[in-house]
């Protein structure tokens, strides 16, 4: 506290007890709030996972009915996305937005507090249907209408969404407020880290799309309770068209879950290579040209609905332009490295693993764009290889390297870096055990969303399912890991990695509780 | 910074009612486009009779029930080659297996969807809604023709027609003593 306190005559440190983090204002418990629920999601949506690859270990039914089954997956896939991977990047917005720009705090402290307090009720909503009668939403986190319209309990899961939506919004004009308004003197746009920069574009891609999900789910509710028929033929209304106004919203969801990633990385690859980044800029405009682009492709989701040929040429041209901004970031990640004088600590371990993997999930959504190959590979295990190469090898890895790097940070003492190096080959392994098998058996026609299959796809889905247990026990080991150094281990200095560079890292470890206060002052020295 | 926070939150409101403005937005492209096989009610046969080099398409019939209808629906002959510019007239068969009144919606659809606009309706059981009495077997018919202007890469359209139950206006037309 002392390091920072100069002319205060009264101090400002943290209330006591439960109302601490109940009525707190305060970014950094904002964000420790929002890290742990995110957590807690990760174990229960992996914890569903487990399930999954449990009934899928060997083929015919064993421990869940197809229906439980179809429950299970869409739960898992709505609490990794919207409980998990979102609200994790949102934590770590929360903890480094202010501290890298040199704010004491977020634009619209109560606000913020509010957008958290929303995702327990939302995921209270959500979860309550298990103890329902007709059960948890079965339709996949897609939701598909029709069929979810003709689904129990469909109003629970239209208010969940509705409330996760307004805590998304909020959250994001929030970031966007305090990134225009509270950087510190001297820290121009272009000047701005690269976390600052992918949650900003991040935040505008959240207010265009997170009110269009909540318009479907409007009119799902609708078509299920008030008569209407968007989506009911029998009415007059289209399937097809709530499969592109989902997408529409669908596909720009998928680069919020990615395009915080790529900033994250930027930071670690930069510090333990010892190098400034390779072309701050250009990866700049290739995070607003995935952006952009993200809003033209939406139906390469639906090749398969019947459009004419127009339009899937398109779609797959659109899809396929994207590989080149992408691949600006990896290359220039691949830079940063090069001739670096590198060291191999746990959140570099992750960050590079993030960079192989997601280029791995990357090659194979080239394969999915183009047309023709997709009509084979739609709605087959080949798809969810590759969209799960993107988000745990993508997205989590990412997370995991953000935690471990900022760790030390937040807490003032530093994680066990043998520990930290086991949990990063246990879930090196175990993701690449669990998924690279779902390629073979995808491209050998095994479909998603069935709880049984054909005894030719037995031995891959066995080696999947010990892959997915090895990986979902090593979690464990990473909420040890976090805990431990909460409570102990070696001190930090401020400093805390010697190549890293960025105002985060001019305060104390642990960050007190009110930084910035007076803007600190940049120079041409600076390094932010 | 309220200017900022404002405007953001008016671009979310915009957006939420934007999600609305992509169902008429959706239907008047398809209309327009003649994509995903839309045709909408008949169409004005005279206006567009022209000189033209009639030659042979083949047309074939399809019929689907959606799952909960209880009724027996087929078209009364599978295909039939229809000269371009020329009306031709076939039915579908309809029979109610239940002992109730039902009034039922059929959706058409064309393909392929680039050659929807080219299929003109003169007379359609999709026009409207249609009824049928206990046990009661119908006989529905099109009238229809396909307009010279087609694409010359087509020579098979498919017509399908999905019979959906519409428990809806049940209520609303028995009230009108059926």
């Amino acid at each position: 506290m002392s390091a920072v306190v100069e002319h205060h005559d009264h101090d400002h440190g943290p209330k006591k007890g439960l109302t601490r983090w109940l009525f707190t204002t305060n970014h950094k418990d904002i964000g420790t709030l929002y890290l742990w629920f995110s957590f807690l999601m990760f174990l229960t949506g992996g914890a569903m996972a487990m399930g999954i690859r449990a009934e899928l270990f060997e083929p015919g039914l064993q421990l869940l009915d197809p229906i439980k089954y179809n429950q299970l997956v869409t739960m898992h896939g709505l609490i990794m996305i919207f409980g998990g991977v979102m609200p994790a990047f949102v934590g770590l917005a929360n903890w480094l937005i202010p501290m890298q720009i040199g704010a004491p705090d977020m634009a619209l402290p109560r606000m913020n507090n509010l957008s958290f307090w929303l995702l327990p009720s939302a995921f209270t909503i959500l979860l309550s249907t298990a103890f329902m009668e007709g059960g948890m939403p079965g339709f996949g986190w897609t939701f598909y209408a029709p069929l979810s319209t003709n689904y129990p309990n469909i109003a629970y899961f239209v208010f969940a969404i509705h409330i996760m939506g307004i805590s998304s919004i909020m959250g994001s004009i929030n970031v966007i407020v305090t990134i225009m308004n509270m950087r510190a003197p001297g820290i121009t746009l272009m000047k701005m880290p690269l976390f600052v920069w992918s949650w900003l574009i991040t935040a505008y891609l959240l207010i265009a799309v997170m009110p269009v999900l909540a318009g479907a789910v409007t009119m799902l509710l609708m078509d299920a309770y008030f008569g209407t028929s968007f989506f009911d033929a029998a009415g007059g209304g289209d399937p097809v068209l709530f499969q592109h106004i989902f997408w529409f919203f669908g596909h720009p969801e998928v680069y919020i879950m990615i395009l915080p990633a790529f900033g994250i990385t930027s930071h670690i690859i930069s510090t333990f290579s010892r190098k400034p980044l390779f072309g701050h800029a250009s990866m700049v405009y290739a995070m607003v040209s995935i952006a952009v682009l993200s809003f033209v492709v939406w139906a390469h989701h639906m090749f398969t609905v019947g459009m004419p040929l127009v339009a899937e040429l398109f779609f797959m041209w659109a899809t396929m332009l994207i590989a080149i901004p992408t691949g600006v970031k990896v290359f220039n990640w691949v830079a940063t490295i090069f001739k670096g004088s590198i060291t191999y600590e746990t959140p570099m371990l992750f960050a590079i693993a993030f960079v192989v993997l997601f280029t791995i999930g990357g090659f194979s959504g080239l394969m999915l764009a183009i047309t023709p190959a997709d009509f084979q590979y739609h709605d087959t295990y080949f798809v969810v290889a590759h969209f799960h190469y993107v988000l745990v090898p993508g997205a989590v890895f990412s997370i995991m390297a953000a935690v471990y790097y900022w760790l030390p940070k937040w807490t003032g003492n530093m994680y066990d870096e043998t520990m930290g190096k086991l949990h990063f080959w246990l879930s090196f392994i175990g993701v690449n055990v669990t998924f690279f098998p779902q390629h073979f058996v995808g491209l050998a026609g095994m479909p998603r969303r069935y709880a049984d299959y054909a005894l030719q796809f037995a031995e891959w889905n066995a080696i999947s399912s010990i892959g997915a247990f090895l990986f979902g026990a090593s979690q464990l080991l990473f909420l040890y890991i976090v805990v431990k150094s909460v409570f102990a281990g070696k001190k930090a200095t401020a400093q805390v990695w010697d190549g890293a560079r960025g105002l985060e890292w001019t305060v104390a470890s642990p960050a007190p509780y009110h930084t910035f206060e007076i803007p600190p002052k940049i120079t041409k020295s600076t390094k932010v | 910074m309220k200017r900022a926070f404002l405007g953001l939150l008016g671009a979310a409101i915009f957006m939420f009612f934007f999600s609305f403005m992509l169902v008429p937005l959706y239907n008047v492209f398809c209309e327009v486009t003649g994509l995903n096989g839309k045709i909408y009610g008949p169409s004005d046969f005279f206006k567009s009779q022209k000189e033209q080099f009639n030659r042979d398409v083949n047309v074939r019939f399809l019929s689907q029930v959606n799952e909960s209808a209880p009724v027996t629906f087929y078209p009364s002959s599978e295909s039939m080659t229809v000269e371009t510019d020329k009306v031709s007239r076939t039915t579908y068969v309809a029979k109610n297996n239940t002992n109730k009144n039902l009034i039922l919606t059929i959706i058409p659809s064309v393909s392929p969807g680039l050659a929807a606009e080219q299929v003109k309706k003169i007379q359609c059981f999709c026009f409207e809604e249609q009824a049928l009495g206990p046990y009661e077997e119908q006989e529905w018919p099109i009238r229809f023709y396909v307009d010279s202007e087609l694409s010359k890469n087509v020579n098979n359209i498919y017509l399908s027609y999905t019979l959906f139950e519409n428990n809806r206006t049940e209520t609303i037309a028995m009230q009108h003593g059926n």
